[in-house]
């Protein structure tokens, strides 16, 4: 049994890793489920022994990369408070957010013998719920577009705003169109507990999609 | 009582959105599967009837199918919307009963494995507990029988550890292939599968260790010998500064191999030593390099334009060798390596490395199935991908199937070395141009 601080950035890195890992896995997930793009360009493959659906279309994946790769230094650092993946409809008004609540516990004792494999067993939990989450809630209208919004803790975005972490990827400050959503309601998917990471999974989701 | 697991079931599917599958439920409520089965049948029958929220169902229907004059036992599980027409296709029809309920309409199968993944694991040591399949002869091992077992598996060990992590990488089809070779192909189905390259890169590792496992442990080390300079040639640095390690792990075994294989080996065998050996030298003292330069001298003449390559490689090593470290050797070969692929390098002695390697493969050509994907802009200005299998020639050791045959038939002609020179910058030229091209579809996969 070790205890580990926030300092220990080494540490730091790995959990940052699980949850973009994760993330990616998730967001891929999530497009598929809610019919953002069309199934064709979904391929299954194998994570956490389990089979997920990712996407083939490279710019796709690339534009999903480059966010979490830039989302990591935050997750890093504890600064990133949610992470959001948002639908939009054809008049970039949100439909649907997905909201990941992400939170770290400053003191970690780590038994690593289960702990990774426990951290494995709920990611695979919430990946189940992501592809079960069409029963409650309403399909989207058609034409619908996604973006990832990150939500930070204190002042961090100015540094991100001043860093270009990837080339010709900048990140602005969402507008408030894109943020609010009116007359939503809640659905909580699924909330897990580790010795890692806290992570909490809800919908919002507007009352009139159409 | 009887009507309590109704509400279970009730609570699972509604509350908790879950989705029930039959399994799931025999483990969860502890109850025999067929049991289980009927429980979700009722409560579909009961609920339909209630008609509240909408529910969907997935059936198992087993039975024979007559397809193209082949008859087959099918089990398959489907959707209540094509149950129907799935039963009217077979010829007989076995058995059909509920898989899972669940209220949401799933997508795809994936999620079904999902649910039955943490209770089964669970259960491991149980899971047929409350299975309708039984076998009276499948009895678990007593632990006198499993040390035995265990102590027969020490030595194929690392046979079936290559299938078995061929598998867990998502290269199911490698486990079929002999095991006699099992590294090269599985390196080549590395290369070629549609895996995610976040596999490739751990598979690659495994590989490595798996050859570092075989080749320090065996006496058949010529038979690894391939192995690792078709490895050397497409791995990356960190990749063949391990393959470097393994050759130098043995080193000292091998030269005592090289004196053993000098009476009758096959040529092949003692050539391909070369290459690895040639690279590892520096600890090697000359009397190693003379045994080495005895069998080649008996070799036919066809060979002969590899083994100079190889003598005069050798030597190159060996002179810088008081000067550098292993490391800086190896560095700059498998940078230079790669160029190669690229418009033709100017170093002779890069060319002649292509060359020592070439040949070797040459022999191993064969033709498989393979699945590429083509991205294309289409007539609308639409990125298309198409999968396809396509049957492709390959030779183990080339990651990108090209027909080396033209390139590999004058190497085994020359016998000149200046001739080799010139018939090797003509070859590549061939393959530095089918490398920029291929670089671009094996770049669209390792970005992954």
């Amino acid at each position: 049994m070790t205890t580990l601080t926030r300092q220990d950035l080494n540490f730091g890195q790995v959990v940052a890793d699980i949850l973009c890992e994760f993330l990616e896995v998730a967001i891929h997930l999530i497009l598929y489920v809610r019919e953002v793009y069309p199934s064709g360009i979904f391929q299954k493959k194998k994570k956490y022994n389990v089979p997920v659906q990712m996407s083939c279309h490279p710019e796709l994946n690339q534009y999903i990369q480059d966010t979490l790769h830039c989302v990591k230094p935050l997750i890093e650092k504890n600064d990133a408070e949610k992470v959001a993946v948002v639908i939009m409809d054809k008049e970039h008004h949100p439909v649907e957010r997905f909201v990941f609540e992400i939170s770290q516990p400053p003191l970690l004792s780590i038994s690593s013998d289960t702990l990774l494999s426990h951290v494995e067993q709920l990611l695979r939990a919430f990946i189940l719920k992501i592809s079960v989450c069409d029963a409650v809630l309403n399909s989207n209208p058609p034409g619908c577009s996604f973006t990832v919004l990150v939500h930070t803790r204190e002042a961090a975005t100015r540094n991100m705003e001043k860093v270009q972490v990837i080339k010709d990827f900048p990140w602005i400050v969402a507008d408030e169109q894109e943020v609010h959503m009116p007359d939503s309601r809640l659905i909580p998917l699924k909330t897990m507990t580790s010795d890692i990471v806290k992570m909490q999974l809800y919908v919002e989701e507007r009352a009139q999609k159409t | 009582m009887d009507e309590l697991y109704l509400d279970n079931i009730d609570e699972y599917v509604n509350d908790h959105n879950k989705i029930v599958t039959y399994k799931w439920l025999s483990l969860t409520l502890g109850v025999h599967v067929n049991t289980a089965k009927q429980m979700l049948f009722h409560y579909l029958d009961h609920k339909r009837k209630e008609s509240s929220t909408p529910l969907h169902a997935t059936y198992l229907v087993t039975g024979k199918l007559v397809e193209n004059g082949n008859t087959s036992h099918k089990v398959s599980v489907v959707r209540e919307e094509q149950l129907e027409d799935v039963k009217s296709k077979m010829s007989l029809t076995v058995s059909v009963h509920v898989y899972s309920v669940q209220k949401a309409a799933l997508k795809d199968s994936g999620p079904l494995y999902s649910v039955d993944y943490d209770a089964v694991k669970d259960n491991l040591d149980s899971c047929s507990r409350y299975s309708a399949i039984k076998c009276a002869d499948a009895v678990p091992f007593s632990p006198a029988e499993m040390r035995h077992a265990s102590d027969a598996l020490q030595f194929p060990a690392t046979e079936p550890h290559q299938s078995k992590s061929a598998s867990v990488n998502g290269q199911g089809n490698q486990t079929s292939k002999p095991a006699t070779k099992p590294q090269p192909k599985g390196i080549m189905g590395m290369f070629t599968s549609k895996a995610a390259p976040k596999n490739q890169e751990p598979g690659k590792e495994i590989k490595v260790e798996q050859k570092e496992d075989t080749t320090t442990g065996d006496v058949s080390k010529s038979k690894s010998a391939p192995k690792a300079s078709p490895m050397s040639n497409f791995f990356g640095t960190q990749a063949t500064k391990r393959s470097e390690k393994t050759v130098k792990e043995e080193t000292t075994s091998s030269s005592s191999v090289e004196t053993k294989s000098e009476t009758s080996p096959p040529a092949k065998k003692v050539k391909e030593t070369h290459p690895k050996e040639v690279k590892v030298k520096e600890t090697q003292p000359k009397e190693a390099k003379a045994e080495e330069t005895q069998p080649k001298e008996r070799k036919e003449p066809s060979d002969s334009e590899e083994e100079k390559m190889e003598t005069k490689k050798r030597r190159r090593i060996k002179k810088p060798q008081s000067d550098s470290s292993d490391d800086d050797d190896v560095i700059p070969d498998s940078p230079k390596q790669q160029e190669m692929r690229k418009p033709p390098p100017t170093p002779e002695r890069l060319l002649k490395e292509k060359i020592v390697s070439q040949p070797n493969e040459c022999k191993r050509r064969k033709r498989r199935r393979v699945m590429k994907s083509h991205t294309f802009m289409d007539e609308e200005g639409c990125i298309v991908t198409e999968k396809g299998y396509e049957s492709e020639s390959y030779s183990e050791s080339e990651d990108h199937v090209q027909a080396g045959k033209p390139a590999n038939v004058p190497a085994k002609a020359a016998t000149g070395k200046r001739e080799d020179e010139k018939k090797a910058k003509k070859k590549m030229s061939p393959p530095a141009n089918k490398g920029t091209k291929q670089a671009s579809i094996m770049g669209f996969f390792q970005k992954k």
